[in-house]
């Protein structure tokens, strides 16, 4: 596996030389001596950016050229000669990606880098991203998967742009459907597959949809002007349905929950601070209380207070009550 | 799902554990073989390689296919047989 590999990662560092000059490369190199680090430091290096191990057994030499060849890559796109800044920065954003050359190309029509085996793991990935595919770690076995879904995805974004320009009508046609299809995997896990297709199908059919029901109703509108049309249904009778013929009812407007009166007023009732029950309960509390009292009770003080409250409603017209507080009277003079 | 083959049973009825990848269901010499030489020797490995395509179905198909030449009914048998 060692000869192809090297070639490889030869092809890499030739890609790159073109969008950065040799001098930036050369001065890397002679920055950052990989000879100068520990063996076990190039080692968590060459992991950290992804590269396939050699044999535990092999020496520091092979460790520095495997460094050499995968990490100045990444140099050669920030020059710092620092390394712990180095393994940060493998995070690079889109601008100072050496994946992107968008602005470098001589050649105007080349937007995308078009071989996915010429690509670094890093550059594969985010390519995949572009196309809105989130991809798992680009590993030995992965690799190679990763290679064709980009090709798959370039040959599909490239037919479909011709596409576009045809005809709108195709649009709610395969064409799209494929492509939504194939942005399907980018969910992480199945189940979220599985429920994304139904809502992207559902999506696709709703646009279908929209069109034929429109037509419908259209042509509807023109045929029968007098008729009501719906959203749900399309009615298209000429005439009226006779009221009371067979099996049609005659149907007097009724509310429309089917309650009994006595079960509204309980609910309006209910819908007070107070439960009904505890208003009940309270009343006949209260009467109780008045009833006792007004048995009971056989001091004049009481009575006194009832003359003045008879007095008083006396005053404002309460002819009623007059026999009653003379009664009353007459019977305690009586004791 | 179709129904599931007395090997698929047997799978799946205990952990895989150290079990070879021709135990899974749909492997069968031939095939087990082209995964052993690739380096796929155990049940576990294959199903390592399912989890680090992030248990995409599609993906997962996509190599089966290329590793070891696998027809799509065989691929679907051993994805159902990993938990």
């Amino acid at each position: 596996d060692a000869p192809p590999q090297s070639k490889c990662c030869k092809k890499q560092q030739y890609s790159n030389c073109k969008t950065n000059s040799l001098q930036i490369l050369s001065q890397t190199w002679r920055l950052k001596d990989p000879a100068h680090l520990s063996k076990a430091r190039l080692k968590s290096d060459l992991v950290a950016h992804n590269v396939a191990l050699p044999p535990a057994a092999s020496k520091k030499e092979v460790y520095v050229e495997l460094h050499l060849r995968n990490i100045e890559q990444k140099n050669a796109a920030e020059f710092s000669s620092d390394d712990e800044e180095q393994t940060q920065e493998e995070a690079v954003s889109p601008s100072e990606n050496p994946c992107f050359e968008n602005g470098r190309n001589e050649d105007p029509e080349v937007t995308q880098v078009p071989d996915p085996s010429k690509l670094t793991d890093e550059c594969l990935k985010a390519a995949l991203l572009k196309h809105g595919v989130k991809a798992g770690p680009i590993v030995a076995s992965t690799r190679a998967l990763y290679e064709k879904k980009l090709r798959k995805l370039l040959l599909h974004s490239n037919g479909d742009g011709e596409l576009n320009g045809a005809e709108k009508a195709e649009l709610y046609s395969d064409s799209e459907e494929e492509q939504e299809e194939e942005e399907e995997p980018d969910e992480e896990s199945v189940s979220e597959e599985e429920q994304q297709k139904p809502k992207e199908t559902k999506k696709i059919q709703s646009e279908n949809n929209k069109l034929p029901q429109e037509k419908v109703k259209n042509i509807l509108k023109e045929a029968l002007p007098e008729t009501k049309t719906t959203t749900t249904r399309i009615y298209a009778t000429p005439r009226r349905p006779i009221k009371g013929a067979a099996q049609r009812p005659i149907q007097y407007s009724l509310p429309h929950t089917l309650v009994s009166p006595v079960t509204l007023e309980r609910r309006e009732v209910e819908r007070r601070l107070v439960s009904i029950h505890i208003q009940i309960l309270f009343f006949v509390f209260v009467a109780c209380i008045i009833f006792f009292i007004y048995v009971n009770v056989q001091d004049s003080t009481v009575l006194a207070l009832l003359d003045s409250l008879s007095h008083c409603f006396d005053k404002e017209g309460g002819t009623l009550l007059l026999p009653e507080t003379e009664d009353t009277q007459a019977l305690y003079e009586q004791d | 799902m179709s129904s599931t083959s007395q090997k698929h049973k047997d799978f799946v009825a205990e952990p895989m554990g150290e079990k070879p990848v021709m135990a899974l269901a749909g492997i069968g010499e031939v095939l087990g073989k082209r995964l052993e030489e690739k380096g796929f020797d155990k049940a576990y490995v294959v199903l390592g390689q399912f989890l680090v395509l992030k248990k995409e179905e599609e993906l997962f198909r996509d190599w089966l296919k290329d590793t070891c030449g696998a027809n799509a009914k065989q691929q679907e048998r051993r994805r159902t047989s990993s938990p």
